[in-house]
C-alpha cells in the first residue's frame, strides 16, 4: 500500500512503508536499507554513534521517527564523497584515531559536518561541538588531531 | 547456515572506514528477536510465570524459564550465577525470555508474561549484606563469598622499627563498563551445530565453559568474534548467550539478541566497589616498612571473577615497594547488586586509590618529598617482592623522575591563575602490573599462533586472542611481516574462531599484545624450518625466494607443509600459593602518573588542566597504538576519578542506567595527556616489550586526589569526587568560605 512518504537516502529515494511512519529513523536505516554504519550505543541521543545528516544537520537517528523527516535528504558514512571517508581513514591511521571502532562512524560524520562548512567554527569550540559523540576508549586528543588536520 | 561463517578480523582501516561488522551489524532479517524478562525488585522469589498468553500473541515462539536451565550456573570461579532465576538476586536478573518473529511481536509477548513475584528482604550495601539474616544464596548463610588472608615477614620484628602509621579508610565505586557496543549475540544453527556470533574478549574460553552445558542438549558449539565494540573485562560470559543458544537448539531458527543501553546498564556488569581500611608504617626516616589491608568488595549477585579481583587488590599494590611485612584480610560479599566483573586494572585500580594517597599523607607528615620517598622505597630490577615477584626490567624510577620534571616545570610556568576561588594543585602516583598471571587459570597459560599459506595466496594468520582496539592485529601483522620478510597486504587475520583455532586465553592481565608477539615470532620460527626442508626437497636455491618456494609447494600440493602453529609459555612463572605468593608473570610493567588541577571552591568541580602520564612498557613496538592505550586509559581514569559511578537507591533501583546520569568523558573533558615512554629492554619479552593495556588507568584516581589534596588541603576518601563531595569536605569544619560568601 503506497503511502505517498517519500525519504532520500544518500540521494536514492525511497518510499516509506505504512508501518515505518511511527518507527525511528535508526531501525529504518539499519534493518530496512542495511546500512550498518549506523550503529545504536544508547538509543537516548547521548553518545552519538547513530548520526545522520538531514539534509545539512548532524543528528541522531535514534531520536527521529521515519515520518518527522519526510522528504528531507538524509545521509549516512555510505552517502559521504569517497575521498572525505579515505582522508579520514588515513588520519585516524597517522594519529591513532580510533580503537574498537565502533564510535568512529559518528565522528567521521561529524568530522564531514565541520569540514564541510556546515558551521562556524573556530578551533576552540571543536571540544564543545563534538561534546554529543562519546568515545568510550576515550582518545579525544587523537581524534582532535584528525579534525584539526582535516580543517 | 543459512550464509557464510564470518570473518576476517576487522583491520584497523576497515574501522576507519566504518566497514567494520559487530554483532548487532550481521544478524539477518529473518533472525528471529528474544529477549530477557528482568525482574524490578532486589531480591524476590519467583512464585509463577503465566506464560499462555504470551504464546498467544501471534509471532511468538517460544518462551524460557528457569526450568529449563534447571542444573546449570555460569561462573569461572564460583558457579552461581543462573542463566534464568527462580529467585532473582538484583534488578535486572533475568527471570524469563520470548523469542519472536519480530520486534513489536516481541514486546508485546513480553508485556503478555505474568509474573509474581514474592518480595524478598534486600541488602545493596555491604554493611547491609554482613549483618543481614536473609542469606542471598541458600549455600551461603553469612552472604561472604569468598575470604582471602596473606601475612609476610616479622610482623613483631618490623613494628617496633614503625616511627609513624598514616591509616585511613578509602571506598571506590562499582562503575559501569559503558562500552559503547551494547551486548549482542547471533546464534547460527545448523542441526547440532550452534555457533554463537559475539564480541567477547575470550572466546575460547567461553565456548569451553558454555560447551558441556550445550553437550547436555546434544548439540555442539563453536563460537565466533567478529568486531568488538568495547569490553573492558566486561563482555565474558554472559545469561544472554545461553539463552540465545537454547532458544536456537529447541526452534532450529538463527537467533539474535541486542540489549537496550538501559538492560545493558542494568544487567550487565560494573567495576567491584570496595572499601579499603589500610596503613603503611615508616620509620622516621622514610623507609616504607609495613603495609596492612583490610578489604571488603562487593560481589554483587554472583562471583565471576569477583575472588580473582579481590585477591589482587588485596595484595598487588604491595609489590611496588620493598615493604619488610604485609598482611592483607579480604572478604568478597554477597550484595543485591548487578554482579561485579574484572575491568581494567583488575581490583589495583581501586586498591592504588588507597595505597598512593596514604604514600602522599605519608611524605606530608614525615615531612618528606613524595617523590624522594618513593624513590627510596621502590623495588629494582633483580628483586624479589614482599609476594615472590621477580622484577626483570625496570623503569620505575626513570618514571617518577620525569613525573617530578615535569611537575616542577609547569608548576614554575605558573601558567594557571591562583586566586580566591579557584586553587591549583599537584599530584602523582605510581604502580606496579604484571603482564599475564599463571594463577588466573592453572590449566592454561599459553598463546597459540597460527600461520597457513593460503591456497589463492598470501598467508593466515590465526590466534584465539581478540582484537579490542589495542592493536592486535598489528602487532601479529608486523611481527609476522618482519619475521618473514612479507609485505603487510599478503597478510590476513583471522582472530578468536574456535572452529577454526587456536585455542586462546583471551584478554586479561594485560597479555595479548606479550603472547601473540612471542607465539608468533615461534610460528615464523617453525614456517622458515618448513620452508627450509621444502627448499632441500625441491632443490631450489638459497636463500629460497618465499613466493616462488610457495608457488612450487602449491603445485606439488605441499602447501600443508607451511601451516604450523607457534606457542608461547611464559617461563619462570609458578601458580601462587594459597595466600597469593609466587612469581606470576614473566614481566612487569611500571608507571607513574602527574597531574595539574583546578578546583573551584565555590562549587567544589575538579577539572583537570594537564596529565602526565609516564610509562615503562619496555621497547614500544606500536607507538601510535601505545599511546592511544594510555590517553584513553588515562581519560577513563579521569571518569573513574570525578564522574562515573552506579547510583543504586535504598530500593536497589539503579539510578541513571544510561550515559546521561553515569557521566562517562566526553570530549569536553578532554585534557591534554602528555605521554612518556621510558624505554626499557626486557628480555623475555618480544622484540624487548611488555605491554600497555590496563596500566594507565590504574594511578588515575590516586594521582588527582593527591592533587586535590595539594590544592585544597582535603583529602577525598571516597571516589567519584564529584563536586557536591569535594565542597561538603571542604565546608565540613565551618571555618572555609561558605557558596554566598564575598
Amino acid at each position: 500500500m503506497s503511502t505517498g512518504v517519500y525519504l532520500r537516502v544518500n540521494g536514492e529515494e525511497h518510499e516509506i512503508p505504512g508501518q515505518w511512519l511511527g518507527r525511528r529513523l535508526l531501525d529504518y536505516l539499519r534493518h530496512e536499507l542495511r546500512l550498518m554504519s549506523v550503529k545504536e550505543g544508547c538509543g537516548e541521543g547521548d553518545c552519538g554513534a547513530c548520526t545522520v545528516f538531514v539534509d545539512t544537520e548532524p543528528v541522531c537517528a535514534c531520536l527521529l521517527l521515519c515520518g518527522v523527516v519526510a522528504d528531507r535528504n538524509i545521509t549516512t558514512i555510505e552517502g559521504l564523497p569517497k575521498d572525505f571517508r579515505q582522508s579520514f581513514a588515513q588520519l585516524c591511521e597517522k594519529h591513532g584515531g580510533l580503537q574498537c571502532g565502533f564510535c568512529t562512524p559518528g565522528f567521521t560524520m561529524m568530522s564531514a559536518w565541520l569540514t564541510g562548512g556546515g558551521t562556524e567554527t573556530g578551533k576552540d569550540s571543536v571540544n564543545k561541538l563534538m561534546a554529543g559523540n562519546i568515545c568510550r576508549c576515550g582518545i579525544y586528543q587523537q581524534l582532535k588531531k584528525v579534525i584539526a588536520e582535516l580543517i | 547456515m543459512n550464509s557464510p561463517s564470518p570473518f576476517n578480523t576487522a583491520s584497523f582501516r576497515q574501522r576507519a572506514l566504518a566497514e567494520a561488522r559487530y554483532a548487532a551489524d550481521i544478524i539477518p532479517q529473518t533472525a528471529i528477536l528474544a529477549e530477557v524478562v528482568r525482574c524490578p525488585h532486589p531480591h524476590a522469589l519467583v512464585k509463577h510465570i503465566d506464560s499462555r498468553a504470551t504464546l498467544a500473541v501471534p509471532g511468538v515462539l517460544a518462551v524460557l524459564t528457569a526450568a529449563d536451565f534447571e542444573g546449570t550456573h555460569l561462573g569461572h570461579i564460583h558457579s552461581d550465577e543462573p542463566v534464568l532465576s527462580s529467585v532473582a538476586r538484583y534488578v535486572g536478573d533475568g527471570v524469563a525470555a520470548v523469542a519472536a518473529r519480530d520486534r513489536q511481536s516481541l514486546m508485546r509477548g513480553i508485556e503478555a508474561l505474568r509474573v509474581d513475584y514474592e518480595v524478598l528482604p534486600h541488602a545493596i550495601t555491604i554493611d547491609d549484606a554482613l549483618a543481614s539474616p536473609v542469606a542471598i544464596h541458600d549455600f551461603c548463610a553469612d552472604n561472604i563469598a569468598d575470604k582471602f588472608q596473606a601475612i609476610r615477614g616479622d610482623w613483631q620484628a618490623v613494628k617496633s622499627r614503625v616511627a609513624l602509621w598514616v591509616e585511613n579508610t578509602f571506598e571506590t565505586a562499582a562503575v559501569p563498563h559503558a562500552y559503547l557496543e551494547p551486548r549482542a549475540c547471533l546464534v547460527r544453527v545448523d542441526g547440532n551445530r550452534l555457533e554463537l556470533v559475539c564480541g567477547s574478549h575470550a572466546p575460547s574460553m567461553m565456548a569451553d565453559s558454555y560447551r558441556p552445558i550445550v553437550a547436555g542438549w546434544g548439540s555442539q558449539l563453536e563460537v565466533v568474534t567478529p568486531a568488538i565494540g568495547g569490553s573492558f573485562g566486561a563482555k565474558w560470559g554472559h545469561p544472554t548467550h545461553l539463552v540465545c543458544l537454547l532458544f536456537a537448539q529447541r526452534l532450529q531458527r538463527d537467533v539474535a539478541m541486542v540489549l537496550s543501553r538501559r538492560d545493558d546498564m542494568i544487567a550487565g556488569r560494573t567495576r567491584a566497589a570496595m572499601r579499603f581500611k589500610m596503613r603503611i608504617g615508616a620509620t622516621a626516616e622514610g623507609e616504607l616498612v609495613a603495609k596492612e589491608t583490610v578489604l571488603w568488595s562487593d560481589n554483587g549477585a554472583y562471583s565471576l571473577h569477583g575472588p580473582a579481583v579481590m585477591k589482587a587488590a588485596a595484595i598487588r599494590g604491595d609489590n611496588l615497594y620493598r615493604f619488610s611485612a604485609v598482611k592483607a584480610d579480604a572478604q568478597l560479599i554477597y550484595t543485591n547488586n548487578m554482579p561485579s566483573e574484572c575491568f581494567r586494572g583488575f581490583g589495583i585500580t581501586q586498591s592504588t586509590f588507597a595505597q598512593e594517597q596514604l604514600i602522599d599523607e605519608l611524605a606530608h607528615r614525615l615531612n618528606l618529598d613524595p617523590v624522594k620517598l618513593r624513590l627510596s622505597n621502590i623495588v629494582h630490577e633483580g628483586d624479589t617482592t614482599v609476594h615472590g615477584w621477580k622484577i626483570g626490567s625496570c623503569g620505575i624510577a626513570d618514571c617518577l623522575d620525569s613525573i617530578s620534571k615535569r611537575i616542577s616545570q609547569h608548576r614554575r610556568g605558573k601558567t594557571l591563575p591562583r586566586n580566591e576561588r579557584y586553587r591549583t594543585g599537584y599530584g602523582l602516583a605510581a604502580f606496579i602490573h604484571c603482564i599475564g598471571n599463571r594463577g588466573y587459570d592453572t590449566r592454561f597459560d599459553r598463546a597459540f599462533v597460527k600461520l597457513a599459506v593460503l591456497p589463492e595466496g598470501g598467508i593466515r594468520i590465526s590466534s584465539g586472542e581478540v582484537e579490542l582496539g589495542c592493536g592486535t592485529v598489528e602487532v601479529l601483522t608486523k611481527t609476522v611481516a618482519r619475521e618473514l620478510a612479507v609485505s603487510r597486504d599478503q597478510l590476513e587475520v583471522v582472530l578468536g574462531n574456535t572452529a577454526t583455532g587456536p585455542h586462546g586465553m583471551g584478554s586479561f592481565a594485560s597479555r595479548t599484545s606479550f603472547f601473540v608477539a612471542m607465539a608468533a615470532e615461534d610460528a615464523c620460527r617453525r614456517f622458515k624450518q618448513g620452508v627450509q626442508r621444502l627448499m632441500v626437497e625441491f632443490a631450489m636455491p638459497n636463500p629460497p625466494i618465499l613466493s616462488e618456494l610457495i608457488e612450487h609447494a602449491r603445485q606439488q600440493q605441499r602447501l600443508g607443509d607451511l601451516e604450523v602453529t607457534g606457542v608461547y609459555q611464559p617461563t619462570g612463572v609458578v601458580v601462587p600459593d594459597e595466600s597469593g605468593y609466587g612469581n606470576i608473570s614473566a614481566a612487569y610493567t611500571f608507571g607513574a602518573h602527574g597531574c595539574c588541577i583546578q578546583v573551584d571552591t565555590y562549587t567544589g568541580k575538579v577539572t583537570v588542566r594537564q596529565y602526565w602520564a609516564a610509562h615503562d612498557a619496555g621497547t614500544i613496538v606500536n607507538s601510535n597504538g601505545a599511546q592511544g592505550q594510555v590517553i584513553g586509559g588515562v581519560i577513563q581514569g579521569i571518569g573513574f576519578a570525578l564522574t562515573e559511578c552506579a547510583s543504586v537507591a535504598e530500593n536497589g533501583q539503579l539510578l541513571n542506567p544510561g550515559y546521561l546520569d553515569n557521566r562517562v568523558p566526553t570530549f569536553a573533558d578532554a585534557t591534554p595527556v602528555e605521554v612518556l615512554f621510558i624505554n626499557t629492554f626486557e628480555k623475555k619479552g618480544p622484540a624487548g616489550a611488555k605491554t600497555i593495556g590496563e596500566p594507565p588507568i590504574i594511578p588515575v584516581a590516586a594521582c588527582i586526589a593527591n592533587a586535590v589534596h595539594d590544592a585544597v588541603g582535603v583529602r577525598i576518601y571516597r571516589l567519584p569526587i564529584t563536586s557536591e563531595r569535594l565542597w561538603r569536605a571542604m565546608n565540613d569544619d565551618g571555618s572555609r568560605l561558605e557558596p554566598d560568601d564575598n
